[in-house]
């Protein structure tokens, strides 16, 4: 089957996935127990105004038909109108998008590289004392509450010290990787631990498997071994968690957003759930649920190109 | 072309002892091998065979503490640096393994491992060692080599694989070969092309090969001299013709008379035989298929089986040959109504075992088991020996738990386990024993029809020759009908009466076992019989030729 | 080889044995020190002290005292009860669900299990955090909302791991043995396949405490979770958010108190992890 093809079959499979996706974040604004007419015009609206806005709205016909026209406006890019910001959700999110991305991409240059430089450290140390240092700190990064140590170091480094801003996300690329310095740390300080876990053991058992003796009944050396046999192996299962731990990281970035004050996609969400402005919850977790479907397709792709045994 | 004649030492290992910890795996052995020899070492699981070979090219764990001396061109191996062994390893002693898939990197070409051995040893450049790897593949008789260089572990068979890894461990013409089983993960026709393989590459290029197996008959047939080992230690040495003559140590001889081709079972006295066959296969076609691309749609149809027609006579033992993916298990687990016919029918007693269902399907059950292939998967890790035996009993409401219990014990002594064994889980226990427990379990519902798959496969030969007794003790006394699975024609042609050959999905032979073995009507049961090692055939071979060098 | 297996056996029960014992022992610890919090600390956790504000640590007050002058040690000890019990109700209703799914859909395969298998793509479609704080948001804040909005996300992954063991263990023969032996698809799935499957529940459950652990504080911490005064570690470091600079101590404990819990966990689930041989 040719490539084309089979990325074509990939994306066909993609389809009832986002019919699914759609209907939940449909569905989630039908769980909360309050009446959004009610919510919009207050408890002191006259009968005629709620029926009114709810001809308007579309709410007073079957569930089905509403889940109809919602899908259609999201099809047209429609996500709905935000009361608080009183504009449109799609154009809101996008204002909020850079300082997260940029957050993200930012996590993502300094976790890697770390993780790949402390996993090789240590399964080739493995049962030694850097080795039992890295998993001991590596286990301490997974457990501590990530708001809990940004709001430390914003108080250390930023307050204390004055290194770096407590807030914000500054003009200008140099000014971004200042700003955010900090909250990709405290990200990164969660994130590495537990890509360097899965990162390690996947070393560690490549390292013991049956074509690394038999290169070594060859007289290759243990170096080049390593490079090519070993690490090769070992990057594929590590690339997938990335691509789920990328994922989640959209969803722990929300705290450190909150701390630092970055005006993303984190701090409009929290603002959206405090204010109760359900379009924007609403269009927010479509927004994040299509963005980890791009990037689980992303790393898919990606597999392919790394190891022949892998299809779409 | 170096005669095998001239007697030079090549490598001469002297009081060799390796231990793990305070467990001592190979205690104080000596043995030698000449250059353009082929030494076979024998030996069962535990005799230390595999340690000692990998022990030669210093690739044992580090736990492993090693002493005594591995002689090899004037210098000791066991003092040499790591450096120093190194530029050994792969270019004067390299090794081939039992297992070519999981020995072959997955992310590399099977041209790449070729070419990284002659790109360290000798320095070549990439385009140099690609040249290079194309011929070395070719004379490893890999066909089309320009193309197959590129071609990655899983795109190739199991032969292939097995071969490439023969070329990457033949590729800077070393002295000797270490070969670990090199043959026994393969079917027998392709074994046998590997095995005149390495003969070839012994008379042309002069190759010493040190070859480990646990085939007596496979050591025989390729190599000139053998050293046989047990519970770390050599009992035995010497010229291969002599020692399969004349064993001196009763442990060889052991090992002679359980060689299937040479056992001896006691007759099995059968009833009156019925008008009417107890099993019809009748033209039984078997498809799988895979889940496509969107739900609900199927696709890559794989025919397990095509018209397959054969009958089963009560108190007969109808035996199944083949090789891997013939169709052979899939006409079992068809029977055992663990897979469902795509066309045809299977008629027990005349009636379509499709149709059966509620008590008579429990009933259908009961009256046909089945055992396994591999001893310690089919029993669940976490049950007692004793529970696994009675649960079926428990489950078909044919006795109360303690009633169940009881009748275990008594299945127990049956198939000679130990009662101690009861409270055991199946981890404490060896390969045979847990195949005493899957017997066992299958009597205990007191079955007219046994299917036996692959049951011995797993087991080392003595305690193969123990089971088979065993499975004829028991098809004596409970008037057993068998089933009997195997890749091993002389097992099969020992144990059963009648003989169904398969290959590739299809019946291609069917008879009584002397027809079939004697006078074999298809060309493909010809390749078989001819491929399968047997003692006997060796031993009339090296009787015609003068001491020692059988091949020649 | 079977020599060589038990003695990486033995090399592995060590260090795998030392770690479940000092992680238990650090669990342990906090739930005695949660269930026994008065006889620890004399003073009320929602006891406010208008004229003790602020307070830095000292004799009488070890962890010092908040805004409102409470004692921050006793809220502490008192906020622990919430958060282990947060961190194994969190993840027990996701275990059954997920285990159920998972079981069924990869023994059952075909139909059920291509259903299945879609509805655990698009509930992973949506970041973990993100899906429980919509939830949360919608149903509003409160502990028994995030347990509801945990058994509607976390299922998942319970589900795909037990789904990979059971695609596993269903060719193993042990299994065909049973379907051979005639027990029905009910006793093949719950007695033989299912108890196989435990020691990587178990192991995967203790790592995911953790993690219902300190999404449960980050809910606090945004003020979606326990509400006010009940104490609880997150909420509490959001409380002590605007003080951090004099006041570091208000956030610095529970913090603290929340990292050596999690580090109890986890180091429990990796010895689990190695005695079990995963």
């Amino acid at each position: 089957m040719s490539s084309l093809s089979a990325l074509g079959q990939r994306l066909l499979q993609l389809i009832p996935v986002l019919i699914g996706i759609s209907l939940v974040s449909f569905l989630l604004v039908q769980l909360s127990p309050g009446d959004p007419v009610r919510l919009l015009l207050g408890d002191r609206a006259t009968a005629e105004a709620v029926a009114h806005l709810r001809e308007q709205y579309g709410l007073n016909q079957p569930l089905i038909a509403q889940y109809f026209s919602y899908l259609s406006n999201v099809l047209h890019g429609d996500l709905g109108h935000s009361i608080r910001y009183q504009m449109p959700v799609g154009s809101l999110i996008l204002d909020f998008v850079p300082p997260t991305l940029f957050l993200i991409a930012y996590v993502v240059a300094i976790s890697v590289p770390a993780t790949v430089v402390l996993a090789i450290v240590s399964a080739r140390c493995r049962d030694r004392w850097p080795d039992h240092l890295i998993r001991a700190l590596a286990i301490l990064g997974m457990t501590i509450p990530v708001f809990w140590l940004a709001l430390m170091m914003s108080r250390f480094f930023g307050v204390e010290l004055g290194w770096f801003p407590v807030s914000g996300y500054g003009k200008g690329f140099l000014e971004h990787l200042h700003h955010l310095f900090l909250p990709a740390i405290s990200t990164a300080t969660w994130l590495v631990p537990l890509l360097l876990r899965n990162l390690r053991a996947a070393l560690i058992n490549e390292t013991e498997s049956d074509y690394v003796t038999a290169s070594r009944s060859k007289g290759l050396g243990e170096g080049y071994i390593f490079r090519r046999h070993v690490l090769v192996n070992s990057v594929l299962p590590t690339l997938n968690l990335l691509g789920v731990m990328i994922a989640f990281l959209i969803g722990s970035s929300i705290v450190v957003e909150i701390i630092y004050a970055v005006p993303g996609l984190g701090t409009l969400m929290v603002g959206a759930v405090l204010g109760r402005d359900y379009n924007v919850i609403q269009g927010l977790t479509l927004f994040y649920a299509l963005a980890s479907v791009i990037v689980t397709l992303t790393i898919d792709i990606l597999s392919t190109t790394i190891d022949p045994r892998v299809k779409l | 072309m170096i005669t095998a004649k001239s007697k030079q030492r090549l490598l001469d290992v002297e009081k060799l002892s390796i231990a793990f910890g305070n467990v001592p795996i190979v205690k104080d052995i000596s043995f030698g091998v000449d250059a353009g020899e082929i030494l076979g070492v024998v030996g069962e699981s535990g005799s230390g065979k595999s340690i000692t070979c990998r022990s030669l090219l210093g690739l044992l764990p580090r736990a492993a503490s090693v002493s005594g001396r591995i002689g090899f061109d004037g210098k000791n191996l066991l003092a040499l640096s790591g450096e120093e062994m190194r530029a050994i390893r792969g270019r004067d002693i390299s090794m081939v393994f039992q297992n070519p898939a999981s020995h072959l990197d997955p992310l590399m070409t099977l041209g790449g491992h070729v070419m990284e051995s002659l790109r360290h040893h000798f320095g070549q450049t990439r385009k140099e060692a690609r040249q290079n790897a194309i011929d070395v593949l070719r004379e490893v008789q890999i066909n089309e080599p320009e193309r197959r260089i590129d071609a990655y572990p899983h795109e190739l068979s199991g032969g292939m694989k097995q071969r490439g890894m023969i070329g990457s461990a033949t590729a800077c013409r070393p002295r000797l070969l270490l070969a670990d089983e090199p043959t026994t993960a393969l079917d027998v026709t392709v074994q046998a092309r590997i095995l005149d393989l390495l003969g070839e590459l012994n008379r042309t290029q002069g190759l010493s090969i040190v070859f480990v197996s646990h085939d007596l008959a496979v050591v025989a047939e390729l190599c000139h001299r053998v050293v046989v080992m047990r519970n770390g230690e050599i009992v035995e040495e010497g010229p291969a013709n002599e020692i399969l003559r004349s064993p001196r140590h009763k442990y060889t001889k052991l090992l002679i008379d359980s060689q299937p081709s040479l056992l001896t079972l006691p007759p099995v006295a059968r009833e009156e035989q019925a008008k009417t066959p107890l099993i019809e296969v009748d033209a039984l076609s078997i498809t799988y298929s895979k889940p496509g691309a969107l739900p609900g749609t199927r696709k890559d149809v794989v025919r397990a089986l095509q018209e397959a027609n054969l009958t089963v006579e009560a108190g007969e033992s109808l035996g199944i040959v083949g090789e891997s993916g013939s169709g052979k298990s899939t006409v079992a687990r068809a029977i055992m109504r663990l897979a469902e016919p795509s066309g045809g029918e299977i008629r027990f007693r005349g009636r379509n075992i499709a149709a059966l269902k509620g008590t008579e399907l429990s009933e259908y059950r009961r009256k046909v088991q089945m055992v396994f292939q591999n001893p310690f998967d089919s029993l669940n890790p976490r049950m007692r020996i004793i529970d696994a035996i009675a649960e079926p009993m428990i489950r078909h409401g044919l006795a109360t738990r303690n009633e169940a219990l009881g009748r275990a014990r008594e299945l127990m002594r049956q198939v000679e386990l130990p009662l101690e064994f009861a409270d055991r889980k199946p981890r404490q226990l060896s390969g045979g024993q847990c195949q005493r427990v899957g017997i066992a379990r299958a009597l205990a519902l007191d079955p007219e029809v046994l299917i036996a798959d692959e049951v011995t496969s797993a087991l080392d030969v003595t305690i193969q020759a123990q089971i088979l007794r065993l499975l004829q003790r028991l098809r004596s006394e409970r008037h057993l009908t068998v089933i009997y699975i195997s890749h091993d024609l002389s097992v099969v042609r020992k144990f059963c009466d009648r003989i169904a050959v398969f290959r590739a999905a299809k019946l291609v032979e069917l008879g009584s076992a002397e027809a079939v073995f004697d006078r074999p009507k298809e060309s493909y049961t010809k390749l078989l019989l001819q491929s399968a090692p047997r003692l006997e055939r060796a031993l009339e071979r090296t009787g015609a030729s003068d001491a020692g060098h059988g091949r020649d | 080889m079977i020599s060589l297996s038990s003695a990486s056996a033995r090399r592995h029960f060590g260090p795998g044995a030392i770690e479940i014992a000092a992680g238990t022992a650090i669990i342990l610890t906090w739930v005695v020190l949660a269930v026994a919090a008065p006889l620890f600390s004399g003073a009320d956790p929602n006891g406010i002290d208008l004229i003790g504000l602020l307070q830095p640590p000292s004799a009488d007050h070890f962890f010092g005292t908040d805004h409102l002058g409470r004692d921050v040690f006793s809220r502490v000890l008192h906020a622990a009860r919430i958060d282990i019990w947060m961190g194994i109700a969190g993840v027990i209703p996701p275990l059954l669900i997920g285990a159920t799914i998972g079981l069924i859909s990869g023994y059952a395969g075909g139909v059920i299990d291509a259903v299945m298998m879609r509805m655990v793509d698009i509930t992973v479609a949506f970041p973990f955090f993100v899906l429980v704080i919509a939830i949360v948001g919608m149903l509003g804040p409160g502990l028994y909302n995030y347990f509801v909005a945990l058994a509607l996300v976390g299922w998942v992954s319970y589900a795909r791991l037990v789904r990979a063991e059971v695609l596993v263990l269903k060719n193993r023969e042990f299994v065909t043995a049973a379907q051979a032996l005639g027990y029905g698809p009910i006793v093949v799935m719950v007695r033989h396949i299912l108890p196989n499957t435990f020691s990587s529940l178990l192991v995967f459950a203790t790592t995911d405490a953790v993690l219902v652990l300190l999404a449960g504080a980050s809910l606090g911490f945004l003020g979606l979770g326990v509400q006010p005064p009940t104490p609880e570690w997150g909420a509490m470091i959001a409380d002590g958010q605007p003080y951090v600079v004099d006041a570091w101590w208000i956030c610095f404990f529970p913090g603290l108190a929340a990292t050596t819990l999690g580090f109890g966990f986890i180091l429990t689930s990796d010895g689990l992890s190695r005695v079990l041989g995963r």
